[in-house]
């Protein structure tokens, strides 16, 4: 039963993967609609985030959360830098001090 | 013609070696990313042979997670699926939003892409395809970012697996997920509407945790797109692209 669910899911997840470029590879995509598609990332990345760094335990905790700081300098850092490597080695970095110390 | 050919050749490689380049420094996250899944997945009680099954049949980081936390908790299998199929959803906004730049290739590339097709992999990639002109070679810059994160995380469920519980909490792995999608997120956003997409989008994942079947992520996304195209407006026309 277990293998029925991993296989489920997995074909689940690979049909809503594939069938964008297979039932729309012949569709003109309206430019409202392109528009629209820019704010995708930004939407779904911000949403997995959120509750990453404020509720690491299943609930919002403000204060007395490393995650909170280690993720502004993250951002900080990306923001300055834009580089993928600088902003994980300092986010994982500021994490590290400030919880094994 | 083997001088055209070897030089469509070399330019596919180019591509395909720029793919690669691009995905590696994410895989800083990734590999303690699917390190914590092959510890959550053991800890569930699935076997070690389920638990890379997931990784090569799902090949989605954070549904693998939930389905190893509902099956754990003794959810239904029926449940379990949809909850993944919730948490996946996202995908077909990717594939949407990618279609432009593969609907040229044969059947068998899209499968391959499809299957190859995840947050870390699109968003670089999206990233390629939007800042350079359209060449007939471009997908190969997918594949390669797409087989990078794949190989990566088929090797780290692995290594999960066998060190298992003697990593320590402390290490706090789970939080390179998020630092990847903020090493992702942060510098694409240029404009201020985005902006505003990404903190409602942010703040509804936040409030709808609660929602059933996990579909906290996929309404979270809509409520974030639909800001931004409700404040796009006051945006500065010559910063719309």
């Amino acid at each position: 039963m277990i293998w029925a669910a991993i296989i489920m899911s997995g074909l689940a997840t690979f049909l809503m993967r594939f069938l964008p470029l297979s039932l729309l590879a012949g569709w003109q995509m309206p430019a409202s609609w392109r528009r629209a598609l820019n704010f995708v990332p930004a939407s779904i990345l911000a949403a997995i985030i959120a509750p990453a760094v404020l509720m690491p335990e299943g609930s919002l905790m403000l204060a007395d959360n490393l995650r909170l700081p280690a993720a502004i300098v993250a951002a900080a850092i990306a923001l300055r830098f834009g580089s993928v490597l600088a902003t994980l080695l300092g986010g994982l970095g500021f994490i590290w001090l400030f919880g094994l110390l | 013609m083997p001088a055209r050919n070897s030089q469509k050749t070399s330019s596919r490689a180019r591509e395909f070696g720029i793919g690669i380049l691009d995905e590696l420094p994410l895989q800083i996250g990734v590999f303690p990313f699917g390190l914590v899944f092959g510890i959550a997945g053991l800890a569930a009680g699935l076997t070690p042979l389920q638990v890379c099954a997931l990784s090569c049949i799902l090949f989605g980081g954070a549904s693998q997670i939930v389905f190893a936390q509902m099956v754990g908790a003794g959810a239904p299998f029926a449940v379990v699926t949809g909850s993944v199929a919730a948490i996946n959803l996202r995908h077909l906004l990717y594939g949407v939003a990618i279609v432009d730049y593969l609907r040229h290739l044969p059947l068998s590339w899209r499968i391959v892409l499809g299957y190859l097709l995840t947050d870390e992999a699109w968003a670089i990639s999206m990233r390629r395809f939007r800042s350079q002109p359209a060449s007939p070679v471009m997908h190969y810059h997918l594949l390669g970012a797409g087989l990078t994160l794949w190989v990566c995380w088929q090797v780290s469920t692995l290594a999960g697996v066998l060190l298992g519980a003697t990593i320590p909490d402390e290490l706090q792995l789970g939080f390179a997920v998020p630092l990847t999608f903020i090493a992702l997120i942060v510098p694409a956003i240029k404009r201020r509407a985005e902006s505003l997409a990404a903190l409602s989008a942010g703040a509804a994942a936040l409030l709808l945790q609660d929602l059933p079947f996990n579909l906290w992520l996929i309404a979270s996304a809509l409520i974030g797109i639909g800001v931004g195209i409700m404040t796009s407006r006051f945006d500065q026309p010559e910063q719309d692209r």
